[in-house]
């Protein structure tokens, strides 16, 4: 099996998920698509584990998708509460309406 | 570690423990059944049992290797700031004396504060202010040192103010501030002096063992041992009270009387005598130094003693009491009686705070710190009547009592210093024979007018301050801060007390409460042991002549300091401390001079004493060493001491004795008695010459230079400015500069209008322009490669 | 080419495919749904790069957890559908970047990485034991700090989220910032008062 399957795939998922970030007005989309470039990640780490594979009890790279999933839950936890605070106070979840900081 | 002395590790433990009580205190104090007094109390009892383990094994070892720590360095530029301890004899004297008069006046306080606004802040700082000192006392450096230095300084400050609602106890608060202030300016270049020249041989350059070894090794300059010794004993001076600037002592005594006690037995004035014993190695390396600090110890001794002669207020008579004791211990260091000088420190602790509690426990009685408003006292106060009149007895000298065995000392160092031909020692033994004597008559005077006659209450002086006064200010609800006004607002508080005022004599006084008399109590049983300890009786009660202050508080340094100054310094720094025939010099040249007026036979009693070695060298010698043994028993100074002592007694007695006279002859000597109350007109002094003349001549001097002088070079030069100004305006500035600022400032303005349109506030687009400049960046490095 | 490429291939297109459709559906509810048909995909990539534990925490995570917790968000926030709601003018401007961000990864992995192949033998499949040891020994101090941050996010996603105190129990009425949103106006307005009356309370 090649390396570069699964880091193309990667790859692809990651610009899939770029495009979701900067072209959805939804809120909770953005979010969906920021989930999607950080299981990118996630493949290129457990692909790049699996290259390095020594038998050992070498287990960094997953360890490291471990870590990502996590701190991704958190990520969602947090942004979900925002995205609701935010259309509590707006009514509204779009992301161009939240251009406070504008000139 | 030698066996014996594991207990020197936890000398930090004595200084941390008053820190961590006055941190729970301030913040935990207000909510605590006994208002955090048991805090201060308790830690306090903890570090004067560590204390006293110290300073037993510490006697029962000595003389000891100091023991120097450092626990905490500090790199400050190129300097290193160590923070730490030193532990040797002389701290360990210093640790008992200071926890031990501490834990007294916290118990004390515990009654005589009671019922005060601010009862819990008292506590707190009275834990400060001993830790503050301890700091001081343990200090391996003198930047440490200054560092307790200070804060001692400023915890005294806000003890002395601490009835803040009068504004002579705020003065009084500043004067003393600002008086030792201006003499710490003197400490702080003088540890500088000290070590710049330090600094040429180590880089620990503020270290005070390394300062003492090389000044011993006479690698110090002779100018920079002068001038740092002579600006450390300005600081000296003004921390321990040494006349010309004495002057904010007795003004301290608005602060509450314990803290008057705590003042004036450890924490503060001892300060000053204190380093400087700590530094004396390094003093005695010159002796036009130690005759500074022997004619300003025997000025202040000597001086201050008629000032408490004319004092009506019994806190005011202590007062000038302590700044005359001071001098005893300034005036011995100077003449090179260290052992006797800091043994006067260590009695004069215990005697003088007995006596300060006692002061307080009569003031709680009568309400009134004026000794013409007792009289009889020792029908109503039995129990402060005795230990008053120990602390007296201690403090006049009299045989077997604390002060009798450390004033002697310090007379027998004088003789012995004379002995050696130098003849600020001769000077220092009559005027402090002469300065017992008064110690005595005041004191005497004291009792008389305190403990005999009859009870008078309100005075009929229209000076004094009658019932009326007092409750007018009461009601006009200004709190009287000295100690009347201190007592009637305790008296309002405590419901105990208050329908007893004594003032008008109504009420008969009362006895004080068992926490007050606990404290006099100690202080008075202790008063007798503390002298034995380093008397010369010491072997014949049953103690050990190997065993005493001498060897509890010397320090090897000390035990090998020589004075460079006498015959035979160099021989001896030569062979190492074995140079035998310049001490048979020493001692030719001693017996020749003879104590100048007092019998032959004394300089051959003198003799053996004066060393230290004396088991080592052979009977008779002077040597050159530091004259810090304990003197033996000299009967013609013990007779001269008693007899002055009587002579005192008698004249007081003669005086006072027979009951209340409407006229007291020390206040009816003309211009003596003017001179007196006046304080020898220091204050004035110190106003007119310093207060006034820059107030109405240097002051307007520098107005009138300003105005005339300096307006008028400033204001032709303006004017010429000024026109060049105008010229420079209209063309220069109007027309260039300020049309190439507006063109700017208009192309600024321009450009962002036109910019702000990038700031679209949707992140979306800032995303894709972020991803979009990441992918030019990874295009650029990978076509690069 | 393997047996293994040719599953590796069909799950790829697959998860590619539902990312696709993630980013692109115009029902909300299709998008979290393709969401987990992708996380799914990559589920059985780690399978076939021998993470099994990691599958397995990605199953329950991500399909389990994150997955729902995206339908409940919008569900909540009732986002109306559609293209034009959906997407913002952006989307020319996201296609390109996106497509071009693609195409240099792409060349640049074959260009680094287009020789490389994975050991012959079959992957060996690292026991769950090998990862705990992995966690708690080397790196268990990032997995406390991990498990602190987590708590941090629980805290204050609660924080954050939770109703205001001092509101009767309806939702305080607010208006958009910028009502010229002129087509859903209307609706906007409407959304609070449905809100509260439609509140569980």
């Amino acid at each position: 099996m090649t390396l570069i399957g699964p880091l193309v795939l990667a790859a692809f998922l990651f610009c899939v998920g770029l495009y979701g970030v900067m072209a959805r007005r939804n809120a909770v989309l953005v979010l969906i698509s920021v989930e999607l470039m950080l299981n990118a990640v996630n493949i290129n780490l457990v692909a790049f584990q699996n290259l390095v594979w020594t038998g050992d009890a070498d287990a960094t790279g997953q360890v490291f998708a471990l870590f990502v999933i996590v701190v991704a839950a958190a990520e969602v936890g947090v942004g979900l509460a925002i995205v609701f605070n935010m259309f509590r106070n707006r009514a509204s979840i779009n992301i161009d309406d939240a251009d406070l900081m504008r000139w | 570690m030698e066996a014996g002395l594991q207990a020197l590790d936890y000398a930090w433990l004595v200084v941390l423990l008053p820190f961590v009580a006055a941190v729970v205190i301030a913040a935990f104090g207000r909510l605590m059944p006994l208002k955090g007094s048991e805090v201060g109390i308790a830690a306090m009892a903890i570090a004067w049992v560590t204390s006293l383990v110290i300073g037993f094994q510490t006697f029962a070892n000595g003389p000891v290797d100091a023991l120097e720590q450092t626990f905490w360095t500090a790199p400050v530029g190129g300097l290193t700031i160590e923070f730490g301890q030193y532990v040797d004899g002389l701290t360990a004297m210093m640790l008992v004396l200071v926890t031990t008069v501490s834990l007294l006046v916290q118990l004390y306080s515990r009654e005589y504060m009671h019922g005060e606004d601010r009862f819990t802040y008292f506590f707190a700082m009275l834990s400060l202010f001993t830790f503050s000192m301890l700091v001081l006392v343990i200090a391996p450096n003198t930047l440490q040192a200054i560092v307790g230095w200070e804060l001692v300084g400023v915890c005294s400050y806000l003890l002395i103010g601490y009835y803040w609602r009068e504004k002579s106890n705020v003065d009084a608060a500043n004067k003393a501030f600002l008086v030792t202030k201006f003499a710490d300016i003197g400490l702080l270049v003088g540890v500088i002096v000290l070590s710049v020249g330090v600094s040429a041989h180590t880089d620990n350059v503020f270290s005070i063992s390394e300062t003492i070894e090389l000044a011993m090794a006479g690698e110090l300059s002779s100018l920079t041992v002068i001038m740092g010794c002579l600006f450390i004993f300005l600081g000296a001076v003004g921390k321990s009270g040494q006349m010309p600037l004495h002057v904010w002592l007795p003004d301290a005594m608005a602060g509450p009387t314990p803290v008057s006690a705590l003042i004036h037995a450890a924490t503060m004035v001892t300060a000053g005598v204190f380093f400087v014993a700590r530094l004396y190695p390094v003093f005695i390396q010159e002796l036009v130094v130690m005759n500074v600090i022997a004619i300003v110890g025997v000025i202040t001794l000597f001086f201050a003693g008629f000032l408490a002669i004319v004092q009506d207020d019994i806190k005011k008579v202590l007062a000038y009491s302590t700044v005359s004791q001071l001098g005893y211990m300034m005036a011995a260091l100077g003449v090179g009686g260290y052992t006797a000088g800091i043994f006067h420190l260590f009695t004069h602790g215990f005697f003088k705070a007995l006596l300060f509690l006692g002061s307080g426990s009569l003031i709680h009685a009568i309400h009134s710190n004026n000794m013409s408003d007792m009289g009889g006292m020792r029908r109503y106060m039995p129990w402060t009547f005795v230990t008053f009149l120990i602390g007296s007895l201690a403090l006049a000298g009299f045989p077997l009592t604390a002060g009798f065995f450390s004033k002697d000392e310090i007379l027998v160092s004088a003789q012995i210093w004379a002995d050696n031909g130098l003849a600020m020692g001769t000077w220092v033994f009559w005027l402090g024979l002469a300065g017992a004597l008064v110690t005595t008559f005041y004191m005497a005077r004291s009792i008389f007018l305190i403990f005999f006659g009859e009870h008078r209450g309100v005075p009929a002086r229209p000076s004094a301050r009658t019932v009326a006064d007092i409750e007018a200010e009461e009601a006009s609800g200004v709190l009287d801060p000295q100690a009347e006004g201190e007592d009637l607002a305790q008296a309002a508080h405590d419901p105990d007390t208050s329908p007893t005022t004594g003032l008008g004599g109504h009420h008969a006084p009362h006895e004080s409460g068992w926490q007050i008399l606990t404290a006099l109590v100690v202080l008075a049983v202790l008063s007798f042991p503390v002298g034995l300890a380093g008397g010369f009786l010491w072997d014949e009660v049953g103690g050990s002549t190997e065993r005493n202050f001498e060897t509890w508080t010397a320090t090897h340094a000390i035990e090998e300091a020589t004075y460079p100054f006498l015959p035979g310094a160099d021989e001896h720094s030569e062979e190492g401390g074995e140079g035998e025939h310049a001490e048979e010099e020493g001692a030719d040249e001693g017996e020749a001079a003879g104590l100048p007026g007092g019998p032959d036979d004394v300089a051959l009693a003198a003799g053996p004493a004066t060393t230290v070695l004396a088991a080592e060298s052979a009977e008779g010698e002077i040597s050159n060493h530091v004259l810090h043994g304990a003197p033996e028993f000299h009967l013609d100074v013990f007779v001269l001491a008693l007899i002055a002592f009587l002579a005192a007694v008698a004249g007081a007695w003669a005086i006072y004795g027979r009951g209340h006279r409407e006229r007291d002859p020390v206040l009816h000597m003309g211009g003596l008695t003017t001179v007196l109350v006046n304080k020898y007109y220091l204050d004035d002094i110190g106003y007119r010459g310093v207060v006034v003349p820059i107030r109405d001549h240097l002051a307007p001097a520098t107005s009138w230079s300003s105005n005339v002088v300096l307006d008028g070079i400033v204001k032709g030069v303006g004017g010429g400015v000024k026109r060049l100004a105008n010229v420079t305006y209209h063309t220069v500035d109007q027309k260039i500069i300020d049309g190439g600022v507006n063109g700017a400032a208009f192309s600024a303005a321009w450009w962002s209008n036109k910019l702000k349109h990038l700031q679209s506030g949707d992140v979306q687009r800032y995303a894709g322009a972020m991803l979009a400049g990441v992918i030019v960046l990874v295009v650029v490095f990978a076509a690069a490669r | 080419m393997t047996s293994l490429d040719i599953v590796f291939i069909l799950v790829a297109v697959v998860t590619g495919g539902a990312a696709v459709m993630t980013v692109t559906s115009r029902n909300l509810v299709h998008a979290a749904l393709f969401l987990g048909v992708t996380l799914a995909g990559i589920g059985a990539t780690f399978l076939l790069l021998a993470a099994d534990f990691v599958a397995m925490v990605q199953v329950v995570v991500y399909l389990g957890a994150i997955t729902v917790l995206f339908l409940f968000g919008l569900m909540l926030t009732r986002a109306p559908i559609g293209r034009e709601t959906l997407d913002s003018r952006n989307r020319p401007m996201a296609m390109v970047v996106s497509a071009a961000l693609f195409g240099i990864l792409v060349v640049l992995i074959v260009r680094a990485f287009g020789s490389n192949q994975f050991p012959a033998t079959e992957p060996i499949s690292s026991s769950v034991a090998d990862l705990g040891m992995a966690i708690f020994s080397t790196w268990v101090f990032p997995f406390e700090v991990v498990s602190m941050m987590l708590l941090a996010a629980l805290v204050g996603a609660v924080l954050l989220a939770r109703r205001q105190s001092g509101d009767s129990g309806t939702e305080t009425r607010v208006t958009p910032i910028r009502e010229a949103l002129d087509d859903s106006t209307e609706e906007l307005d409407r959304a609070p008062a449905e809100l509260g009356s439609g509140g569980e309370r």
